[in-house]
C-alpha cells in the first residue's frame, strides 16, 4: 500500500516534515510506513461482518432519508390519514398495507426512522461530549475533585436510567429537542467513568509527566495528550451510545412517553402495532422490528469492530 | 471487614442523600414554576387564590433549605413521600401495595438468570471456539439488541397467541403471594426478563472464565494433575464470582428498568405500571417516591454485592473500596 511518506520521499522530498532526512529515517522509508489510522481501518475492514453493518447501516439511512423523495406517502396530516382504510393488508397501493390511523406503513417506517435515528445521534453526541468533559476532568484533576465528582456519579447512577428519564419526562414537556436532551444528559455517566479510567492512566504516563515537567498546562495536557490518547475508548463508547439512545428513545416510545404524535418513532410504531397482535395484523409491527433490531445490532457490531482495531495488540509490528 | 461494611455503608448513605437532593431539586427546574403542580391537583382553571393557598400549605414558599430539610425530615424521620395528585393515596401506600409485585418479578428472574447464565458462561468459557460457543454468543448479541419490550412482544405472539397459549397476563390484583397460587401467569414475564438478563451476564461469565484460565496456578493445577473438571469449579468459578458479583450489582438497575418494561408489556401492576401512569397524568410526588425507592433498592443491591465481594475475596476488604 503506498503512503503519503512514501509518495514524499519518491518525489525527493524528505519523509520527515521535520527537516534533513537522517539514518533512521532513511531506514524507515526502505521498509512500508502505514500510518496508525490506516492500520487501525485495515483491521477493521478485514472484518466482513463489520463492513456488512456499515454497508446496512448506510442503507437504512438513505432509506429513511432518501427514500420519502421517491416514495410519497402522507404522514403528518392526521385528517388525510383518515380518510385512508386502516388495518389494511399490503398490496400494490400500500406495499406494507397501513397501520390503525391509516398511515402508509413503509413511509411510517422511514418517517420513524428519520426521528429514532436523528435522535438517536444527535443524543449519542451530547452523551459523549458531556461524558468524556466531565470523565476527563474528574480523571485529570483528581483528589476531591475527583473524589466529589465520582459520588456524584454514583449517585447518578444509583437512578435506574429509564425511571430517571421517566421522572424528567413528567416534570419537563415532552417535546422532541427535549427528548435528545434528557436522553444525552442521562447517558453519559458510564461514558464518564470509563473516560475517567483511561485519564487517570494517561496523566501517569511519562508524555504526561515530561510535558508537566516541561511547563505545560493542564488544560494543554489534557488537549495535546490526554484527549488524542483516550480517543479511542471515545469511539468506541460513541458508537454504543448511539445505540443505547435509540434503544432508549424507542422505550419510551412504547411506554407512550416518546415523540407526540403525529411525529413518531420505531419504539412508538411497535408499541402502536403491539396493540393489534393478537388481530394478526403483521405488517404493523414485524417490517419494523426488523429494520430497528438489525440497526442495533448493526450498530453494536460496527462497536465491537472499532474496538478490535484500536487494540494495541492487534498492530501490525 | 466490619471497617470496611461502615466504610460502604456510610458512602451509600452519602450518595442516598446526593440522590435525594437530585429528586427533590427536579420540580424546581419545571418551566411552569415551582407552582404548576397545583394546577393538576384543583385543575387548569383554578383561581390564583387557591394556588397560593396551596403554596402556603405544602410549604411551597420556604426558602430552598429548611424546604429540603423537612423533606428529609418527612421522608427519613415518618417515611412520609407526600401525597398523590391523582389517587386518593398517600405515596407510600402506593408504594407499599405494589413494590412486593416488582420486587418479585426481578428477584425471580434475578434467580433463574443467575442458575442458567454462570453454568452457561463456564460452559462456554471451556468449549471456546467451539460451535456450541458460537450459537450462545451469537444469540446473546441478537438479544442484545432486541429492546425488552419487543422481546415481551415476541413472546406473547408465540406463546400466548400463537404455538401455546399460555395467559397473556399474570393474575390481576395485588396479592404478593399470586406467584405460587396461580404460576401459569408469570411465566412470559418472568422468563422474558431472563431472558434479557442471561444474555447480558452469560457474556460476562464467559470473559471472567477465560480471563481466570490463563493464570498461572490454572496451570499449575493442570500440571499437578488435577482435572479439567475440578480446574473449572474450584479454580476458574471462585475466582470469576468476583466480576460477577460487581456485574450483579451493577445490573440491578437495568434489571429494575427491565421490570417497567416487562409489567407494560404482560400488563403486571407493579411500580413500573404506577410510574408509567404516574409520569403521563403528570402526578409528581407518586414519579419521585418511586424513583427514589428504586434507587434505595440499587444502592441496596450495590452494597450487598460489594459486602459479598469483601467475603469472597479477602484482597477487597483489606485495600477497601473496589471503586
Amino acid at each position: 500500500m503506498s503512503t503519503v511518506s512514501e509518495g514524499l520521499s519518491a518525489a525527493g522530498l524528505p519523509a520527515s516534515p521535520a527537516g534533513p532526512t537522517t539514518n533512521l529515517a532513511d531506514v524507515d522509508a526502505s521498509k512500508e510506513i502505514v500510518p496508525l489510522w490506516q492500520q487501525r481501518l485495515r483491521i477493521f475492514f478485514h472484518n466482513k461482518l463489520a463492513i456488512a453493518s456499515v454497508i446496512f447501516l448506510m442503507l437504512v439511512l438513505l432509506f429513511c432519508y432518501a427514500g420519502p423523495l421517491f416514495y410519497h406517502t402522507n404522514q403528518t396530516n392526521q385528517a388525510l390519514a383518515l380518510t385512508q382504510p386502516f388495518n389494511e393488508a399490503p398490496s400494490a397501493h400500500h406495499l406494507l398495507g397501513t397501520d390503525s390511523s391509516g398511515f402508509d406503513e413503509l413511509g411510517r417506517i422511514m418517517f420513524g426512522g428519520e426521528y429514532s435515528l436523528s435522535l438517536g445521534m444527535l443524543a449519542g453526541v451530547i452523551t459523549i461530549v458531556v461524558g468524556t468533559l466531565y470523565g476527563m476532568i474528574a480523571g485529570f484533576l483528581g483528589g476531591v475533585v475527583d473524589t466529589l465528582m465520582m459520588r456524584l456519579l454514583d449517585a447518578f447512577l444509583s437512578i435506574p436510567l429509564l425511571f430517571l428519564l421517566i421522572t424528567l419526562i413528567s416534570v419537563f414537556s415532552r417535546t422532541t429537542v427535549f427528548l435528545i436532551v434528557i436522553i444525552g444528559v442521562t447517558g453519559w455517566f458510564g461514558n464518564a467513568r470509563i473516560i475517567r479510567g483511561d485519564a487517570l492512566l494517561i496523566k501517569k504516563l511519562e508524555y504526561s509527566q515530561a510535558a508537566t515537567a516541561m511547563g505545560a498546562s493542564k488544560w494543554h495536557i489534557i488537549r495535546r495528550h490526554v484527549f488524542p490518547n483516550s480517543m479511542s475508548n471515545i469511539v468506541t463508547v460513541a458508537t454504543f451510545s448511539v445505540a443505547d439512545a435509540i434503544l432508549f428513545l424507542s422505550t419510551l416510545g412504547f411506554l407512550g412517553l416518546g415523540i407526540p404524535a403525529p411525529q413518531t418513532d420505531w419504539g412508538t410504531m411497535m408499541q402502536n402495532g403491539s396493540v393489534q397482535q393478537s388481530n394478526g395484523f403483521w405488517w404493523e409491527i414485524y417490517p419494523t422490528a426488523l429494520v430497528f433490531v438489525l440497526v442495533i445490532v448493526a450498530i453494536t457490531y460496527v462497536g465491537e469492530a472499532l474496538r478490535d482495531a484500536f487494540e494495541v495488540r492487534l498492530l501490525e509490528r | 471487614m466490619f471497617t470496611y461494611v461502615i466504610r460502604r455503608l456510610l458512602q451509600s448513605v452519602v450518595v442516598l442523600i446526593i440522590v435525594m437532593l437530585i429528586t427533590f431539586t427536579l420540580p424546581y427546574f419545571e418551566p411552569n414554576g415551582i407552582l404548576a403542580p397545583a394546577y393538576i391537583v384543583l385543575g387548569t382553571h383554578a383561581n390564583p387564590q387557591n394556588v397560593h393557598a396551596w403554596g402556603v400549605a405544602n410549604g411551597m414558599f420556604h426558602p430552598y433549605w429548611v424546604r429540603f430539610w423537612n423533606y428529609l425530615d418527612q421522608v427519613v424521620v415518618h417515611f412520609n413521600l407526600g401525597h398523590s395528585y391523582k389517587q386518593n393515596l398517600s405515596v407510600w401506600n402506593i408504594i407499599s401495595l405494589y413494590v412486593p409485585r416488582t420486587i418479585w418479578l426481578a428477584l425471580s428472574s434475578l434467580i433463574l438468570t443467575v442458575i442458567v447464565a454462570i453454568p452457561l458462561g463456564i460452559y462456554q468459557a471451556s468449549r471456546r471456539n467451539t460451535i456450541f460457543d458460537y450459537a450462545a454468543t451469537g444469540s446473546a448479541f441478537i438479544l442484545y439488541g432486541i429492546p425488552a419490550f419487543l422481546l415481551g412482544i415476541l413472546m406473547l405472539q408465540f406463546f400466548s397467541f400463537g404455538w401455546t397459549h399460555l395467559p397473556a397476563s399474570p393474575p390481576s390484583g395485588v396479592a404478593p403471594w399470586a406467584m405460587f397460587t396461580n404460576p401459569a401467569g408469570f411465566i412470559l414475564p418472568v422468563v422474558t426478563l431472563t431472558l434479557l438478563s442471561i444474555a447480558f451476564l452469560s457474556r460476562f461469565m464467559r470473559s471472567a472464565v477465560l480471563e481466570v484460565l490463563v493464570q498461572d496456578y490454572v496451570r499449575t493445577a493442570r500440571a499437578k494433575g488435577c482435572s479439567k473438571g475440578r480446574v473449572l469449579i474450584r479454580h476458574a468459578f471462585r475466582n470469576a464470582l468476583g466480576p460477577i458479583i460487581i456485574i450483579l450489582g451493577l445490573y440491578i438497575p437495568a434489571l429494575l428498568g427491565g421490570a417497567v418494561v416487562i409489567e407494560s408489556v404482560f400488563n403486571y401492576s407493579g411500580l413500573g405500571i404506577q410510574i408509567v401512569n404516574a409520569a403521563s397524568t403528570l402526578d409528581i410526588p407518586t414519579v419521585l417516591g418511586i424513583t427514589l425507592l428504586v434507587s434505595l433498592l440499587t444502592l441496596l443491591g450495590n452494597f450487598l454485592a460489594d459486602v459479598m465481594l469483601g467475603v469472597v475475596n479477602p484482597r477487597v476488604r483489606i485495600q477497601g473500596s473496589s471503586r
